[in-house]
């Protein structure tokens, strides 16, 4: 059950991430693709459709991001 | 040895009843988890310290021990629940949504340990009327935070909205939404029609506009048709009296050509027949030439000789008594004057002598004698002419009888031939004249002897 952690993955965003509010990415995980909502670590916008790194996990469905450089 | 035998087919029967037993045993601990659900095990105690003490099993099989453990059965499938709230949106329309959430529990063991602790006992009903009254909230704060334009049109900013509100609590509860679809919007205001309408006049134009130019294009295309329609039905008409009209001609010409050429065979016909009328005239004038003109010619001719003969015979005769009455007053002068002479000379030639007196005689007889046979000859030539004269005509009477015994005459030289034929009569008559002059003479010689001798004695006996 290595598969469980979400932290270091690469995911995708799939609604936007503004500063101060909810977005969300899709993350390959357990076999399968999960969505979990997400934050930005920076004071920046991420659109749709950019690869992110999960850099933290909040349980029970949440995820701090940071734009992939 | 049965006594062996027996105990050992006792144990092998009892080993295989333990072994049934221990595969029963076995298969009544063992739980399978299925794909979409998750086993909640309880009862031992499971973890650290700080855990809640019960066993999350997802996509295997477990040992449970009967009586001591207790297992249950969380559905992670799909949920929805329908929602109908009256919402105000932020320009502070009021709207009536219809719509629906759909649902599912997390896929994470801290979701699932969420739900199982909030859902585990509810059915499947329940748990969609506490999602259903829990989202009744959610949808008036998401539609209070967008306009009716982003409602209609802007999904994303629904979706984010729905996740900016709905999200935090429902991963409280463990549950994870997947969608929020709106079915139905009612809008009392009409301010959808509104936004609607000059969309709606605009595309209305559009159609009434596009409606009259293919209803101008249309018209323009059968009009278009029906002006080279009539062309065609013009060029067709045209054609058709042309070619009746050469129809007809041949017709009429050939109608005409029979009359014509019945025409053409009675003009042959009359022609044929005016020449066989020519020739028929031309025989009947040769007929008539040949039957009346050619005999009157004959007779005619026949006519002009006798006249002709009777008219020398008037003049020989007419010539015959002036030379004959000039011949006796010659005669008689000449006697006159020898009587004259011979008395004078007689006078004389008793003067001188009586042999002049009778040579004087002598002379004036020889004269005399002359005198009276000239006398003589040129009397007996008139007596002929005059008496051939006078039977001439008698004489070709004659002969010209013999063709009145004749009924039909056919002469074949025509008017030539006739003509030969009548000279040859009168030829013949011709001919016959100096033989009948000849005999009349000798008949005239004998009986002029006889005058003669009569004469003489008138003459000389004066001298006498």
């Amino acid at each position: 059950m290595s598969d469980h952690r979400v932290v270091g993955k690469v995911g995708r965003v799939t609604g936007e991430i503004a500063p101060g509010h909810l977005g969300e990415v899709t993350i390959p995980i357990r076999g399968s693709s999960e969505a979990f909502l997400a934050r930005c670590d920076g004071n920046q916008t991420v659109a749709v459709g950019a690869r992110v790194l999960v850099l933290e996990y909040l349980p029970p469905r949440t995820v701090i991001i940071s734009p992939e450089v | 040895m049965s006594v062996i035998g027996g105990s050992l087919v006792g144990i092998v029967i009892i080993a295989v009843v333990a072994v049934v037993i221990a595969l029963a045993i076995f298969r009544s601990m063992w739980r399978v988890a299925e794909p979409n659900e998750a086993l909640i095990i309880s009862g031992l105690r499971h973890g650290k310290e700080d855990a809640l003490g019960f066993k999350i099993v997802t996509g295997a099989g477990t040992f449970v021990v009967p009586g001591i453990q207790k297992v249950r059965r969380l559905d992670l499938g799909l949920h929805e629940a329908p929602l109908a709230t009256d919402c105000v949106t932020q320009q502070g329309i009021k709207v009536q949504i219809q719509g629906v959430v759909i649902y599912k529990v997390g896929d994470d063991p801290a979701s699932i340990a969420s739900a199982a602790r909030r859902f585990l006992d509810s059915k499947p009903a329940d748990m969609d009327r506490n999602i259903q009254n829990l989202f009744d909230g959610h949808l008036r704060s998401i539609i209070g935070g967008i306009t009716m334009e982003d409602l209609i049109r802007n999904r994303d900013k629904l979706t984010g909205e729905t996740r900016e509100a709905a999200g935090v609590d429902m991963q409280k509860l463990g549950l994870v939404i997947d969608s929020l679809q709106i079915k139905e919007i009612t809008d009392p205001s009409h301010y959808i029609d509104s936004l609607a309408a000059p969309h709606v006049a605009e595309v209305q134009k559009s159609a009434r506009i596009a409606q009259a130019n293919a209803d101008q294009d249309a018209t323009q295309a059968e009009q278009a048709a029906a002006a080279n329609k009539a062309q065609f039905v013009r060029d067709t008409a045209i054609k058709q009296a042309a070619y009746k009209a050469d129809v007809d001609k041949a017709s009429a010409e050939a109608s005409q050509a029979g009359p014509l050429a019945e025409a053409t065979a009675k003009q042959q016909v009359v022609v044929a027949a005016t020449r066989t009328a020519q020739l028929e005239a031309g025989q009947k004038e040769q007929q008539l030439q040949v039957d009346v003109r050619k005999p009157a010619d004959a007779q005619a001719y026949a006519i002009t000789v006798k006249a002709n003969a009777d008219r020398d015979a008037a003049i020989a005769a007419a010539e015959a008594r002036a030379r004959q009455t000039t011949l006796q007053a010659q005669a008689e002068a000449d006697a006159t004057k020898l009587v004259g002479e011979a008395q004078g000379q007689a006078s004389q030639a008793r003067g001188e002598g009586e042999a002049a007196a009778t040579k004087a005689k002598l002379l004036a007889e020889a004269d005399g004698i002359q005198a009276r046979s000239q006398a003589l000859a040129q009397n007996q030539e008139a007596v002929i002419g005059q008496t051939i004269a006078e039977s001439m005509p008698s004489i070709v009477e004659k002969a010209a009888g013999a063709f009145s015994k004749i009924n039909n005459l056919t002469v074949f030289e025509g008017a030539e031939g006739m003509n030969k034929m009548l000279s040859g009569v009168v030829s013949a008559g011709m001919v016959i004249l100096p033989l009948v002059r000849s005999v009349l003479a000798k008949t005239r010689d004998v009986k002029s002897s006889g005058n003669g001798d009569a004469g003489d004695t008138n003459v000389v006996q004066p001298l006498k």
